[in-house]
This record gives structure tokens, sequence and C-alpha cells, in this order.
């Protein structure tokens, strides 16, 4: 077996695993980065740091509420005939850690009952004719790959510390991974051994010198300057940070805390923090965007400047080779169909990025489809079982049923059989995430090819059918271009044409947006009447200069016929990117104005990027992408 | 009757990579990626059946290693009566079919007996049966995503944790995953391809003579099986003979760091993300070695090794199928020593 100091690198996050362990108020810790990296492993050592009878529990993910919490006990209720309680994991946890792998795999309301009970410091138990207290504490340990999903910032904040995890990338310590794994098994590791032994002894000389730590008041003066420095709101910032600099002071041995253990430790607490905060800010501005920036307004975008823009740009310009299309390099004659076309290009795809969470409102529909986008309840047997209700359906759930039936069987007169009667029923729900289909209406008209705007835009495509495919959503593809739009891909759940199509995607002549619309309506329609569970999502990718119609009339007034047409289609979600470049003097804002009438989500190209911590974590990741990209694009 | 091992024809990845997984099981299981009827699972079957039987401790539910990790019936039962006895028990091949429940998956309250008698048991689910077994999930990429999760949980830890339904149960699951899926019919998250340890692609075979090789095998096999087995008999024992030496041969197969570094090259060449596939690429190697009689691993046990076990975790662009990428891992193991 792997020793707590055999394992390879990763200091800052061993540190944060000793100071928790050396003082519970520390608050615990996330850990959040890439697959396979080792994330797991460390956490689960945390055994190792700790005193022997100190509980480290592991959540299981196929945990249900009662197990959690604690119920009743069946078979002692009806055994002694009277209501018994069997105390739930969280109460095991008393006093000790409990581990999360993959918190944000978890369901989001288990992961909230954890934390209100850490919150309280106690459990409250309101179920199954019982009404108990019971006071605990424990610390939460957590793993997370944001790869596969955010958590709410409200559940990151009750971490006290997280730690962005960075994939081992020196070639030595690499090497040294494989052999501890290669030869940890074999013989007893005498010499890592006695060095946790010595950790351990450090760790609880450290925890007993804890309480007579002076913390001078110009400390807790520059922590809350720090804090403020940092914008991190709230208080948990200012208290994690003190109790984490106190228990790094003990671990140094010193009798007061210093500057210097404050800085030693302010990452941890501190990083996962502005994370959130930032990602606070961006949501009011994208909140606030549709109904305040009017048309001509466009301080926004210039308050806004993204710092990270000009090396995703540059990474883009790698690719800025366009290719033109036949018609250009030869007058063979057989081409002068397309001779009213004034120029058709086709532009190479721009560099990905991470997509905001775009949330849809929950529906009260039950329905039976799988994906990973909006949460649902379910008419069928899928999905998670989550808790019992009283509200009838075919979904006995058995569990709950007899642990409620269980106090009455001797007032029943049970002989043989347990009685349960029509009172005692209860009913599983279930929750499974809902899948949508996503119509991507792209504007493929000749003002997209302006200065290059169409690299990143595709760029911008590829990301958001990134984030469809992640969330196993359907997708779909209509380009309106010359005289019409056209469905380019149908519906299809295995989306590995979508980027051969977007990649042929050829871009010039007129703008025929109202026929682009139409389209999906159509697609919509048609879809609704065969599968009417299905939600839709409808990108509208455009600057918004239309300038073709399907009928004799004036563009927008067909527009707005058109768009009156969605009203009769109650689940289709509307979202506007606008690729009109805002830093250019021709700014219109047209397509915010379509925005406005589709009573859209409104974003540019610019601000759908993600800035939350998977943007952190993936700074590396991306860098290889774009190489990958690079390589594979010639 | 099942069609002997050694009598496949082809496919000589797949095998291997199966072997290698009886041979080390801690390697993580094989996802294999092809159409329909190209013997993926005759040869899990096949391959079961070729191993000798394993020590179970008796009538237990999760076939228990009597000298490994116990379940809490049979911990008890050792507190209980100070023993227990053991019975041989071939390894089986478990499937997961598609639809399948959680509770049907971990595990759950057994309600018939709480109906009856009205007192807690644990109803063993399928991570159950399949301890020390195959685990086959045909068409993994189809399973839905929580299943998944559970499911390759229980494959990382060995262990199977119950807290569900008012019953809180622990019992060991440690099992050869063996996925397959159709990449046409949609992708797998990389996280949990990741999960899998090795990755094989099998094709029809379309070598005329070898096909008229696998309609004659099998026709023998059908018109008179103890015949065909009683013919394959030798070629059977010798590879069951080879497979368990090597198993015992495993830990003491030398590995020197000049070979961890080319593994190491070829990941950090290829850019793979995480520590998993050098620690694959060493164990497979490991295995290798142990079943071609060597005594420590060289060059050529890390390349067919390499080949197994990166093929589904190189970066892809999305949606692109997996095993295109040949070219580039070509050239990359061509440049290991």
């Amino acid at each position: 077996m792997i020793t707590f100091s055999d394992f390879v690198g990763h200091e800052e996050a061993k540190l944060a695993l000793i100071l928790n362990a050396i003082d519970i108020h520390c608050g615990g810790v996330v850990f959040i980065g890439e697959k396979g990296s080792g994330k797991s492993t460390l956490a689960r050592l945390f055994k190792d740091l700790i005193p022997e009878d100190t509980p480290f529990i592991e959540l299981p993910l196929n945990l249900t509420e009662d197990r959690l919490l604690g119920s009743i006990d069946i078979e002692k209720t009806i055994k002694f005939n009277q209501r018994i309680f069997q105390p739930g994991i969280l109460s095991k946890a008393n006093g000790g850690v409990i581990y999360i792998d993959d918190i944000n795999l978890l369901p989001l309301e288990t992961a909230t009952l954890v934390f209100e009970a850490q919150e309280r410091g106690e459990i409250l138990i309101e179920r199954e004719g019982f009404t108990l207290r019971q006071p605990v504490r424990f610390i939460v340990i957590a793993s997370m790959n944001p790869e596969e999903g955010n958590i709410s910032s409200h559940l990151l904040d009750r971490f006290g510390m997280g730690v962005i995890w960075q994939g081992l990338k020196d070639k030595l310590q690499r090497i040294e991974v494989i052999k501890k794994v290669a030869f940890g098994g074999l013989q007893p590791n005498i010499p890592s051994k006695y060095s946790d032994l010595r950790l351990k002894e450090k760790i609880s000389l450290a925890r007993l010198c804890l309480e007579n730590i002076v913390i001078p008041s110009a400390i807790k003066e520059y922590i809350s300057q720090l804090c403020l420095a940092k914008n991190i709101s709230g208080h948990r910032g200012d208290i994690y940070l003190t109790y984490a600099a106190r228990a790094y002071a003990a671990y140094c041995e010193h009798n007061e805390v210093s500057k210097e253990h404050v800085d030693k430790v302010a990452p941890l607490v501190l990083t996962h923090r502005q994370r959130m905060l930032q990602e606070m800010e961006q949501k009011e501005d994208s909140h606030k965007s549709p109904y305040k920036n009017l048309p001509g307004n466009q301080e926004r975008e210039q308050n806004n400047p993204d710092s990270g823009e000009d090396s995703k740009s540059g990474a883009g310009a790698v690719q800025e080779k366009t290719h033109k299309t036949e018609e250009n390099d030869g007058g063979d004659g057989h081409h002068h169909w397309v001779e009213s076309n004034p120029k058709e290009e086709i532009f190479e795809i721009g560099t990905t990025f991470k997509i905001k969470r775009m949330v849809f409102k929950k529906d009260r529909l039950d329905r039976n489809v799988s994906g990973r986008r909006t949460k649902t309840r379910v008419k069928d047997r899928g999905g998670k079982y989550i808790k019992s209700k009283f509200k009838r359906n075919n979904d006995i759930a058995i569990d709950a049923t007899i642990r409620a039936c269980a106090p009455f069987q001797s007032l029943r007169g049970r002989k043989d059989r347990l009685l349960i009667y029509e009172e005692d029923l209860r009913f599983k729900q279930r929750q499974r995430k809902m899948s949508h289909l996503v119509i991507f209406v792209v504007d493929g008209s000749g003002s997209m090819a302006a200065q290059k705007r169409m690299i990143e835009t595709k760029g911008a495509i590829l990301s958001l059918l990134m984030d469809c495919y992640q969330k196993r959503d359907q997708v779909s593809l209509i380009v309106f271009r010359k005289e019409k739009a056209e469905l380019v891909l149908p519906p299809t759940r295995s989306i590995e044409f979508s980027l051969k199509k977007l990649k042929d995607m050829p871009v010039g002549g007129k703008t025929p947006l109202s026929s682009g619309l139409l389209e999906a309506y159509k697609l919509i329609k048609r879809v609704a009447r065969k599968s009417p569970e299905t939600r839709f999502i409808l990108l509208l990718i455009t600057d918004g200069r239309a300038n073709q119609t399907i009928l004799e009339m004036p563009v927008w007034e067909e527009i707005e016929r058109v768009v009156g047409l969605f009203n009769d289609l109650p689940f289709t979600d509307f979202i506007v990117i606008d690729t009109e470049n805002k830093k250019g003097y021709m700014k219109t804002g047209l397509a915010l104005k379509i925005a406005l009438l589709l009573r859209a989500s409104y974003y540019t190209v610019e601000n759908i990027k993600s800035e939350f911590i998977t943007e952190l974590v993936q700074i590396h990741r991306k860098e290889n992408f774009k190489d990958q990209v690079y390589w594979r694009g010639g | 009757m099942i069609f002997p091992f050694t009598a496949i024809v082809g496919q000589e990845e797949m095998k291997i990579a199966l072997i290698l997984n009886v041979i080390d099981p801690s390697i993580g299981g094989v996802l294999i990626l092809g159409e329909k009827g190209t013997a993926k699972s005759t040869a899990v079957r096949a391959l079961a059946e070729l191993l000798p039987e394993m020590e179970v401790v008796k009538d237990c539910p999760f076939n228990c290693d009597p000298d490994g990790f116990l379940c809490n019936t049979c911990r008890e039962r050792l507190k209980r009566e100070g023993h227990f006895d053991r019975e041989k028990k071939k390894m089986k091949v478990v499937e997961l079919p598609l639809g399948v429940t959680e509770d049907r998956l971990v595990g759950t309250l057994d309600i018939e007996h709480a109906l009856k008698k009205g007192e807690k048991r644990f109803e063993p689910g399928i991570l159950a049966s399949a301890n020390r077994n195959f685990l086959y999930v045909d068409e993994v990429n189809l399973l839905e995503d929580h299943i998944v999760d559970l499911l390759l949980d229980s494959a990382a830890m060995g262990v199977n944790t119950v807290e569900r339904e008012g019953v809180s149960f622990t019992h060991p699951s440690k099992f050869i995953l063996v996925g397959t899926m159709n990449p046409e019919e949609g992708d797998l998250r990389p996280q949990l391809l990741d999960r899998f340890g090795l990755c094989v692609q099998v094709t029809s075979i379309q070598d005329k003579a070898l096909r008229i090789e696998i309609l004659k095998r099998r026709a023998d096999f059908d018109s008179n099986p103890q015949g065909f087995l009683k013919a394959w008999e030798n070629e059977q024992k010798a590879l069951s003979q080879k497979i368990m030496s090597a198993k015992e041969r495993l830990n003491s197969i030398n590995i020197t760091t000049d070979i961890l570094e080319k593994i190491v090259d070829i990941t950090s060449l290829l850019s793979l993300d995480g520590h998993r596939a050098d620690i694959v690429i060493m164990k497979s190697a490991r295995a290798l070695s142990a079943l071609r009689g060597k005594t420590s691993i060289d060059p050529e046990d890390i390349k067919d090794a390499a080949q197994l076990a990166i093929r589904h975790r190189l970066k892809r662009l999305p949606f692109e199928e997996i095993g295109r990428e040949n070219e580039k891992v070509k050239s990359v193991l061509l440049g290991i020593g």
C-alpha cells in the first residue's frame, strides 16, 4: 500500500490535508482537477494522518436519504413493538471525516443535506414519526473533475479550502509515481511508514498546542484586508483563513501566527472563493444584458475586457488560413450557377472554450428521457431513487412502505407476514436529467465573413456542441444563406457528423434570417409531434443583418411574423448569440433586436465563454488541445 | 459446451488484452470496440472456461476469497465460528443488462424477507455475483450515466459499499470489467473511457482463408463438441498453465528506471492526462513480460502494452471516433528504443 509520505508531489494538497488533520475547524477541502491524477488516492490517505479511532466515512454514490440521516429500524421496531431509530451514516461520521468522491456526481439534495448538518452542527430528523436532534461535527473532504460538471458556488463556499489540482508534468516525478505503484504492493515500505508515523506525531503535537497560539490583532487585520483586497464576499474567507493560519503556525511549532503563515495558507483558502465571485459577477452581467443593453449601448463589452482574450485569439490566428472554394480558382464555366455569389468562403474552426452553464427552469411534466441538462422527474423506473413520497404513482418505495407500517404491526395483530395497509404505501421519487434538442440556426451569409468573424464563430459553435455532447443533448444544424435556409444536420445524438458539417460550412451570399427561423419552427413542430416530451433550445447565431425574405414583404415584418409563430411552442428556450464585432465601428445591434423579439437570452461570442474554475484547470488542457487542433487541422 | 479459447481464429489483440487482465486484474478491464458478431462474448466466455477453478468461501453469495477481503456475512461467520469451509468454483461471466436499475446493480433490501419476517436482510445485486468473475457489459455506452458511474466506482475500489433503503452492507466486488461498444452509436465520456484499463478494436476478419477456417472449426465444434474439445485439450491446458505461471511470477518481474522512462516518454509525447496511462502501461507490460516467460520488461513489452493502453486515452476532437489516431501513435512508438 502507498502511504501518505509516498505520495509524489502535490505539496499544496498535502498541506491542506495536514492542516485539516490538525484542526477540524479548517473546514475540509475540495480537490478540483483532471481525471486519473491521484485526487482520490491522496484524499483516502488522509486516514493515515488522523488518530485510528477517528471515523473516515466514504459516501457511496448509491446512497439514499434514509441511510444518510437515519431512519426507523424496521427489524427492531417490529420485534420490540416500539419505534426504534437506526442512525444514518452522518452520525457515524461524528468527530471525523466524510469523504465524497466526485462530489459533482452526487445528487444536489444529498450534498445539501450533508452541508446543512455540518453548518448546524447537528442532524435534524423529522421523519417517520421521529423528531430527533443529534449533535455532529465532521469535516468534508471531496474531489471533483470539473469536466464532468460543476457544483454550485454555494456548495463550494462551504469548503474551508480548495486546491486546484495540476497534473504532474515533471518526468522524474511521473516515473516516481509508477515506481510507487509497481513496488508499493510488494514489500512493506518501512521508511515511508516511519515518516508517516513521524508526521502523525507532529500533527498531534500541533493539535495540542493549537489553543495556546496567539493571533495578534495586527494579523487579524491583515487577514481581513487580504480578503477585502481579493474581493472575498461573506465571512467564511476570513474565518477559515484565520484557522488555517493558526493550524499552520502550530505545524511550524511557532507560538504566534505571523504574516508568513497567513501568506502560505491564503491560496488554499481563497482561490476557490475568488473564482466563485467572478462567476457570480458574470451571472449578474448576463442577466442584465438582454434588457438593459439596448442597441447602440455596448459599454459593457468595453468595460469587460477579457484578459484571456489575446492568447485565445492568438491561437485562433494560427489556423487562420481560409480555404477558398473552387469557384475562385478557375473560370471553367461549369461554376456559373454560383456566379450570383460575390464570394463564398469556408473558414477554419476557431479555438474552443468552456460554455457558461445555461440553466433551465425545472418543469412539472413527468418525462422519461435521459440526458444531463435539466433535471426532471421521471415517469418510468429509470433514474435515481432519491426519496419516497406520499403521492401515488406506479413505483412503490417498498423500503419506505415497510418503515411506515413497522410501528403498527402488533397493534394490527401481526402473526406471520407484515400487515401493510393502504395508508402505509409510499412511492419512489426518482430524478434523471432530461435531454434537449438543441437546434443551431447559423447565419452563413456574406456579412459573417467580415474580418474572419466566422473563425471565431465556428469556435463558439464547436464549444456549444461540446457542451451539448457532455450533456447528452441531441443537436441539429440549420444554415441560412443565399436564398433560403437548409437543414444541414437532422436531429442526431451521435454527433460525429456535426464537426464535419461545421468544417465544410460555406459562408457567402444574402441573409434569409426569417427562412432560418421558419425552418427551425417546422423542425420543432415535427419533432414535438413525434416525441412530445422533448424540450427545445433554439440557438440563433447571427449578426442580425437580415436582408432576404421568403415572401415579398419588408424584412423585419416577416421576421416578426415568424417569431409570432413560436408563441405556440411551449417548451422552447431561445438563445441568441451575436457575432457582430463589438470592437468595430459598424455596430448595428440588430441581433439584440431579434433577441428581444424572441425573448431570448442574449450573448455575444465573447461573453458566452465561461470563466469559472474550469478555466483555471483547463488552461493547461487547452494548451494541449490547441496543439491537437493544430496537428489535426493540417 | 463452450467453444475453446485457443480455437478462436484471429482477434489476437482482444485475446491478449483479456489474458493480461486475468494475469493482473488491477489493470482495470478491457473496452472492446467493434461491430456485432466478432466473437467478443464468445472469447470472454471461452477464457473463463479455460481457467482453473478458484477457491472461495463455501456458500458465500459474494465468492469471497478465503484469504482476502471478506464480506460482512463472512466476517461475522468467521468471528462466530472461527473458521469456514472452502470450495472450488469456476470463474463465470456475469452479464449486465442494459436496463439494469440501481438497486439491482448494487443490491438492496431483501423485500420478501422483510415482508415475511419483518427482518432486514441484504439482497445481493449484480456487483455481488460479479466478484472475482468477469463482468460483461454489452454496449456500455448505452447504459444510463448514473449506472456507469456506480459501476466504475466499484470497479476502481474493488469494494461495493451499500447505504440505501435501510440496509448498510459492504462486500468485495473485484471483477474484470469487459465492456463493448460500437462507437457509431455514441461515445462514452472521456472520464469513463479512462477508467477502462485497456482498449482494443475488433473488426471482422477479411482474409478468405481465415474466414473458411472459422467456419470449418465452428462446424466441427457443432457436429461433435466432445471430439472438438478433446482435439484442443492440449492447447487449452498449455495456455492455462502459461497464464497461471505468469500470474505467479508477476511480482518478480524486473522493472528498470530506464523502462519506466520510456513509458513516460510515450505518454508525455502524446500529452495524456493523469497517471492512469503510465500505470496501466507498466502493469500490462509486466504481465506481458511474465506471459512471455521473461524476467524483466523490455521495450517490446512496453510497445505492445502501450498499443492496448492508449488508444482510448488519446485526446480527440469532440465527436471524433476513437480508434483513428493510429498514425500518431505508431510514430511515437517507433521512436521508443
